[in-house]
């Protein structure tokens, strides 16, 4: 399975990875973009994501515009918001623009593994 | 208010995941984008005003004006009736809601003002410094209000640079995590390879035993290996309990990147603060900057009276 990890904050890039890993999936199928526009680039270029995560706040591109260029493009893609952005609405616009499922910041790994599965699996 | 990952998903179920119009995003891409941004950032705000004792926010379309208005009346002492009086007069009112201040003697220098103004307030002290020591308070406050202000000393890029510090220290932390991960997958390999052979001294034993049960020996190997492969089990539990507190620490290292949003999100109210306080403040008039007296009278000790003009004329006379 190859995933795009996208996020400003090296951190979390390192906390999604570390996750994705214990699923399983090797170091080297996995990309990061610290914004939206590096992330477009490699998934342009690189052409074979199985899955997009993504932060909504970013600098230059942020998650919202992310998922709606990806959108335009490729409209089978799984794509998961992982944000901060707690709020209904935020939820609502980003289900709009095309994201399959959304997690909240602080979350468990055992979220991300249970959403990873479902779309997976779906 | 935040919403839990289980109203997410409740939410996730009832709405309609099919994505936009793709019409509708390539349309204005850039006008969405800084619209969807601007109204986050909006938002964010709101939330935090909204926070502030005090503070409603019925009227979400008024301007930040109103909003600034909303502030300042929250906080006690400060009154807006009259805002068509002079600033003098406002700073009088303030002044005048302070315990301890009082404005008897109005006429006095302005020097004089400030003394008996600071005296009144509780906690502050006179001690009357020496002039080393006043030399060095003035040195102090410059170091802390320096003038010019330099881009070093706005709080803005002082925040900025607390989040970026926090990030760098927050990605060595992580290292160290990942550096006790990978230790302990080397002492869970090691630990395999002594299970291992454990588990072929037992069966050794254990057949030896068996033909050669007089051999006390034998029979005294075969439990200390046994033990031994418990103390193997053990160690890998140790070894896979360590683990689990390691992604625990790394599953919390997540509230560094939420606490950088919070200061982001700060950052972004003094920013709207500082543009507000600048409209204020900025002078539209298109008359020319005057030149400010430097000694005027009641000023204080530096000033001279009638009798000084008199002897320094009478000096140039001579």
């Amino acid at each position: 399975m190859r995933i795009l990890i996208v996020d400003d904050s090296t951190t979390m890039r390192r906390i999604i990875g570390n996750v994705v890993q214990q699923l399983g999936v090797a170091k080297d199928d996995f990309d990061e973009a610290e914004d939206g526009v590096v992330a477009w680039k490699l998934f342009q270029e690189k052409n074979n994501y199985d899955v997009v995560l993504t932060d909504w706040n970013m600098p230059n591109m942020n998650g919202l515009e992310l998922v709606k260029t990806i959108r335009a493009k490729d409209k089978k893609i799984p794509i998961v918001m992982i944000t901060t952005e707690g709020g209904k609405g935020e939820v609502i616009t980003a289900l709009k623009a095309g994201v399959n499922n959304y997690i909240v910041k602080p979350f468990s790994a055992d979220v991300l593994k249970e959403k990873l599965d479902g779309l997976v699996k779906g | 208010m935040s919403m839990s990952q289980e109203e997410i998903e409740a939410l996730m179920n009832g709405a309609d995941s099919e994505p936009e119009e793709v019409t509708e995003v390539s349309d204005t891409p850039e006008q969405s984008e800084s619209s969807s941004e601007d109204s986050l950032i909006e938002d964010n705000i709101d939330d935090i005003l909204a926070g502030i004792d005090g503070m409603t926010d019925d009227e979400p379309e008024v301007s930040a004006e109103a909003n600034i208005d909303d502030i300042l009346a929250g906080i006690d002492g400060i009154t807006d009736e009259e805002p068509e009086e002079a600033s003098e007069d406002n700073i009088d009112d303030i002044l005048a809601g302070i315990e301890g201040i009082t404005d008897d003697d109005p006429i006095d220098g302005t020097g004089d003002n400030f003394d008996d103004i600071l005296a009144g307030i509780e906690g502050i002290e006179d001690d009357s410094p020496s002039s080393d020591e006043e030399e060095e308070s003035a040195i102090s406050t410059a170091d802390k209000y320096p003038m010019p202000i330099e881009a070093e000393h706005k709080v803005v890029n002082q925040l900025n640079e607390v989040a970026e510090d926090s990030e760098e220290k927050a990605s060595q932390i992580f290292d160290v995590l990942s550096f006790i991960l990978d230790e302990n997958g080397e002492i869970e390999n090691y630990n395999k390879e002594i299970k291992n052979f454990i588990e072929k001294q037992i069966e050794l034993l254990e057949s030896l035993t068996t033909k050669f049960p007089n051999v006390e020996i034998f029979k005294e190997n075969f439990e200390l290996a046994d033990n031994l492969l418990t103390v193997s089990q053990n160690l890998s539990e140790k070894v896979n309990g360590e683990n689990n507190k390691v992604f625990e620490a790394m599953e919390l290292m997540q509230y560094h990147d939420i606490n950088r949003q919070k200061i982001e999100r700060v950052m972004a109210v003094i920013r709207k603060l500082s543009s507000y306080l600048n409209g204020i403040f900025e002078d539209d008039s298109d008359k020319p900057e005057v030149q400010i007296a430097k000694h005027i009278s009641g000023d204080g000790s530096d000033t001279v009276d009638a009798d000084d003009i008199d002897a320094l004329i009478s000096e140039f006379s001579d």
